[in-house]
């Protein structure tokens, strides 16, 4: 069976997206529909005077040009974890690129036109864009001290102030100390999809669509901001084209709502790619590590500093600080442990989500402290690393869930990928490190699985497939248990007024919960299909048993399709099962629940650099996941390689630019560099392991974010062999390696 | 984008019909692959676009004639970059032309559109200089040759008069043994924007002629007769004396976001450095007139 979990079919719907046949939101076409622009300031931080909409209106074609005077009053504001964000600019603008109007025309060229004649009369204040600057006493407020009531840090631009530990550092002996502060830079997802919202009157409701993660969480929200019952907010996500974080949280869906209701008449927006470096970005940040060491190699304790700089509005930014940090010690055994992390206002793009979701900032400044112990106590990198990694069933984080998997089995594959310890070309190094992730702590999918007469499928899930392959993995197992060839199985997702509820697409969730939802519900008609076969047979039920496809009756067994058809009789219909899968939380958790599964990756990298340019060019790059099952090996590949090139983007070149007041002046693809396929390691090797012990089906674990993880830190390390040279700002671009090495180096 | 009117000529005649019409609200369109940008942006709002590409005298055509190669302002860099002729006796200009942006920027990109729209950064620009190449420029009045150094004056502008526009780019064929590279640094190995731009040629005189753009406002010719960079047996710290000598004039922009200007200046030296080995081993190794 093409189906079977396990193995790697063609992707669902992967034709139709390589070829330009999917619809994304931006190729939904409606009738009578309106294009609108975002009219912004080309500043930071400004007051806005006043606003004078006349000759924007005159543009032929325009219909609506909307300001936060014609939105309900006080302006609605929304957010996943503070209400912060105003749909449009409320008196002042936070950020560059911040919206304070919007254009609605009958052409899109209409739209451009007017939304440059919106004359803005605005005074350019004061504006915060470094954690230096944020921290500054004297630093004006990011946000109102009044919309953070009763809260003791409202009159800093410190958000919140993330805590956790064990042991006790102060009192813990050490025989070396290794303190160095490392940065991680502002980058953006990039996804080659732009965001795209588009919303129109239906009936007494709305109809929105959005290239959106979490459809039913969007749906909350505009049912709030607009007063309507839930039903009445049918939310339409067709599968995105990459989002990677940047796609989970509302955006500009309530003021395209808002502008369709007012106009009468659907109404959409596709931000440009320079507006979307505006919309989504992940937090840069600055992080102190204090490592203790005892001489054998095995730690004493580690404190960690985290300063996340997330932007003028919270958007999930806040929570990526405080689940980001959480693992900061690393799958390793720690006596005594202190991460503090906070999350730091300024009038920059609200941060969000992004693969790694906060994990890679403090990855990178761990484990290449790691390697600066290792060097300092003559321990081999990879030795040390083995030396204090967790064991299966230890509780390296002693409140929370205990090591899931066999890290070391990880690791030593990925040394042995790389060739650890073999001799090196002159001019070449070699670096290690590893990777962990909280995956989620709280979750809740539904699935709905029809079994039609004929034996074909219809899954019903909530999950948004934006390129991850959910699709795929949810037919497979579909397949796999009711015995229908894959191209017999549909899944439905992206609509809320189909799907049943799914609470969010993120922290690789949806193989182990929505997979587990529907397997749930598979079972639903798994056990009506052995009263079928019970009743038919005229046998009792505990008889009869039912399981991947087929039907085991004493001494023979039939596939499924073969009870079925008699089961319904002449009149036909279908079974229809009903899945649900839990992950409660737990209020007395630091992060509010347990950990359902951990993401566990190593990565190895062998590099060159040219010394005389600074060049790195990456010879060899190994990334090993532990991913429970791969129910798809061919994706779990194609996932561990993007992550893998991802990280490489901001491990090499990525980074926001800004100009001395807070304006990004590298907006767009000419100056913000990305991997190309030419800037790609020379050989890229994924691997994985495989135990079947994970919280998901079959075993298996969620997978996606775990490549990206740790390789700053790997390349970092493979730079230093080759040179001796030691850099703890990231990315390593070569004028940066460059600069590194003319100083001598050894940071 | 801002709308506007789009002629496509299929005369000189009719293009500088329009061009006196039109006057500075025109602007011609090759490949559009640096003009539709700016129009996108909005810092150019032309309103009316000439399309050059119908115009006979413009035809991507590579010809060899009268002991020159000459190249139709429209040819592309994918066809540059694969004419057995450039690739034999230009070959900077050669690779030059095949790292210009991505497969599909240089289907579209032209060597005209390149020069004129005179980047200091220009890809073809420091080729075109060491091999000496013609610019022919016609308008009503008639035609004319500027040789490339005096054509660059500051990005985006040219020695071009009003109404002027680029027919070809000649190259004159070389009459003694020659070896030429094209280096450049970029951010990354993918398609992108050179930091510095540059290329070589030696010849069997012993005269080194560099070219380097995108250290200052416009590309740059600097020549070494003294034989020293050519001379095999001339030490590294008196070749760098010359090389230094060769790039003083290098004025890179501090306010770039694409390297600082020391890095620029150093990266200057060490492409310098590598380009005059690459041109004396290909001298070596053949590059003879034909
Ligand atoms: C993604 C991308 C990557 C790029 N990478 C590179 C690179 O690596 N190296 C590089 O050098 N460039 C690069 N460019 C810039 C651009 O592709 C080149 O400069 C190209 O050669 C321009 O040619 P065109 O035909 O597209 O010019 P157009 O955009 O059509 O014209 C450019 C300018 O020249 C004028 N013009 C055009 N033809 C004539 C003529 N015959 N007579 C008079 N004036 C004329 C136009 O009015 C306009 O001002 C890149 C551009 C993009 C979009």
């Amino acid at each position: 069976m093409i189906g079977r979990v396990g193995a790697s079919p063609q992707r669902v719907g992967g034709r139709g997206r390589v070829t330009g046949l999917q619809h994304y939101v931006a190729d939904i076409r409606l009738p009578d529909i309106l294009h609108a622009k975002l009219v912004t300031l080309d500043c930071a931080r400004a007051r806005i005077v006043s606003i004078d909409t006349s000759a924007a209106e005159r543009v032929p074609g325009v219909r609506l040009v909307m300001t936060a005077a014609d939105l309900p009053q006080p302006v609605p504001r929304f957010g996943p974890q503070f209400q912060d964000r105003p749909v449009l600019a409320v008196g002042e603008t936070k950020y560059h690129g911040e919206p304070v109007a919007a254009v609605a025309a009958d052409s899109r060229d209409a739209a451009d036109e007017a939304a440059r004649l919106v004359k803005v009369e605005y005074e350019e204040l004061p504006a915060v864009f470094t954690i230096e600057g944020a921290l500054d006493p004297a630093a004006p407020l990011v946000q109102d001290a009044a919309l953070r009531p009763g809260d003791n840090l409202a009159a800093t631009n410190v958000l919140r102030e993330h805590l956790v530990g064990w042991g006790d550092v102060e009192a813990t002996q050490a025989d070396l100390v290794i303190e160095h502060t490392y940065e991680f830079p502002m980058v953006t997802h990039f996804a080659i999809e732009p965001h795209a919202f588009m919303a129109a009157p239906d009936g007494d409701g709305i109809a929105v669509w959005s290239s959106i993660q979490h459809p039913n969480w969007l749906q909350k929200v505009l049912a709030d901001i607009l007063g309507l019952p839930l039903a009445k907010v049918r939310v339409h996500a067709p599968d995105p084209g990459g989002a990677f974080g940047g796609k989970q949280h509302a955006k500009y869906e309530p003021l395209v709502a808002l502008m369709a209701l007012r106009a009468d008449r659907p109404v959409r927006l596709v931000l440009t790619l320079e507006e979307t470096f505006q919309a989504a970005r992940r937090a840069s940040a600055k992080i102190r590590v204090r490592t203790g060491f005892h001489s054998d190699g095995t730690f004493a304790f580690q404190d960690i500093a985290a300063d996340y700089l997330i932007g003028a509005y919270a958007d999930i930014a806040d929570r990526v600080v405080g689940k980001g940090s959480y693992p900061g010690c690393g799958p390793y055994r720690v006596p005594a442990a202190r991460i503090t992390a906070r999350s730091i206002l300024s009038n920059t793009t609200p941060s969000t989500a992004f693969r790694g979701f906060g994990a890679p900032q403090v990855n990178w400044a761990v484990e290449s402290n790691i390697d600066a112990g290792a060097l300092a106590l003559g321990i081999d990198r990879l030795e040390l690393r083995l030396l204090n990694l967790a064991r299966l069933g230890e509780a390296f984080i002693p409140f929370d869930t205990p090591a899931d998997g066999h890290w070391e089995q990880v690791v030593r594959r990925a040394a042995e990928l790389i060739g650890w310890g073999t001799p090196l070309p002159p001019g070449r190094g070699r670096g290690i490190a590893v990777g962990i992730k909280s995956g989620p702590t709280t979750g809740l999918s539904y699935a709905t699985v029809r079994l039609l007469a004929d034996g074909s499928v219809i899954v019903f899930a909530g999950t948004s497939d934006m390129g991850q392959g959910a699709r795929t993995i949810l037919a497979q197992i579909a397949s796999d248990e009711l015995g229908a060839p894959l191209d017999w199985v549909t899944v439905v997702m992206g609509d809320t007024a189909v799907v049943p509820y799914d609470q969010q697409t993120s922290a690789s969730r949806s193989t182990v919960l929505m997979g587990n939802a529907v397997l749930d519900a598979c079972r639903d008609i798994q056990s009506k299909v052995r009263a079928m076969a019970a009743r038919l047979e005229g046998i009792d039920p505990s008889e009869i048993a039912v399981e991947h496809g087929v039907v085991l009756l004493p001494g023979r067994e039939v596939p499924i399709v073969d009870v079925l058809k008699p089961g319904l009789g002449p009149l036909g219909g279908e079974l229809i099962g009903n899945g649900e899968m839990r992950k409660e939380g737990d209020p007395g958790h630091p992060l509010g629940g347990s950990v359902a599964f951990f993401e566990f990756n190593c990565t190895a990298i062998e590099a060159e650099v040219d010394r005389e340019t600074g060049d790195i060019v990456l010879v060899r790059h190994v990334t090993v996941s532990d991913v429970g099952k791969a129910l798809n090996p061919l994706q779990v590949r194609m996932q561990d390689e993007g992550a893998a090139v991802m990280g490489l983007g901001h491990t090499l070149m990525e980074h926001y630019i800004f100009d001395g007041s807070g304006r990004i002046r590298n907006l767009g693809a000419i100056d913000y560099r990305i991997p190309t396929s030419m800037d790609l390691p020379l050989e890229l090797l994924s691997d994985m392991v495989e135990n079947e012990d994970g919280p998901g089906p079959y075993g298996s674990k969620g997978m996606s974010e775990g490549a990206l993880l740790c390789v700053s830190a790997a390349v970092a390390g493979a730079v230093h062999e080759a040179t001796g040279t030691v850099i703890r700002d990231l990315p390593l671009t070569p004028e940066r390696v460059w600069r590194s090495l003319q100083e001598g180096g050894n940071g | 984008m801002r709308s506007f009117a789009y002629s496509r000529p299929a005369t000189l005649a009719q293009a500088f019909k329009t061009l006196e019409s039109g006057g500075s609200d025109c602007r011609l369109l090759a490949g559009g692959t640096d003009l539709i940008i700016r129009l996108r942006d909005g810092s150019l709002q032309p309103t009316i676009v000439v399309d050059v590409k119908r115009i006979p005298e413009l035809r991507p055509v590579i010809r060899e004639e009268a002991g020159r190669l000459t190249i139709g302002a429209t040819t592309v860099m994918s066809e540059i970059a694969a004419d057995e002729r450039v690739r034999r006796h230009f070959v900077a200009l050669a690779e030059a032309a095949a790292v210009v942006g991505a497969v599909q920027i240089r289907n579209r990109a032209t060597l005209g559109g390149n020069i004129c729209n005179a980047s200091p950064a220009a890809d073809t620009a420091p080729a075109l200089l060491v091999y000496g190449a013609q610019v022919v420029a016609i308008g009503s009045a008639g035609s004319r040759r500027i040789p490339i150094r005096d054509f660059f004056v500051r990005s985006g502008e040219t020695t071009l008069r009003r109404g002027e526009l680029v027919m070809a780019i000649e190259l004159p064929l070389p009459t003694q043994r020659t070896g030429s590279v094209h280096l450049r640094r970029t951010r990354r190995r993918g398609h992108d924007l050179a930091s510095v731009t540059l290329a070589c040629l030696v010849d069997a005189a012993g005269v080194t002629r560099l070219a380097f753009g995108s250290v200052g406002p416009r590309p740059v010719l600097a020549v070494d007769s003294s034989g020293v960079l050519a001379d095999d047996a001339a030490d590294d710290d008196a070749k760098g004396a010359v090389l230094e000598e060769l790039f003083a004039t290098a004025s890179p922009s501090a306010g770039s976001m694409r390297a600082s200007p020391e890095y620029r200046r150093a990266m200057l030296r060490v492409l310098g450095r590598r380009a005059v080995g690459i041109a004396l081993d290909r001298l070596a190794g053949g590059g003879a007139p034909g």
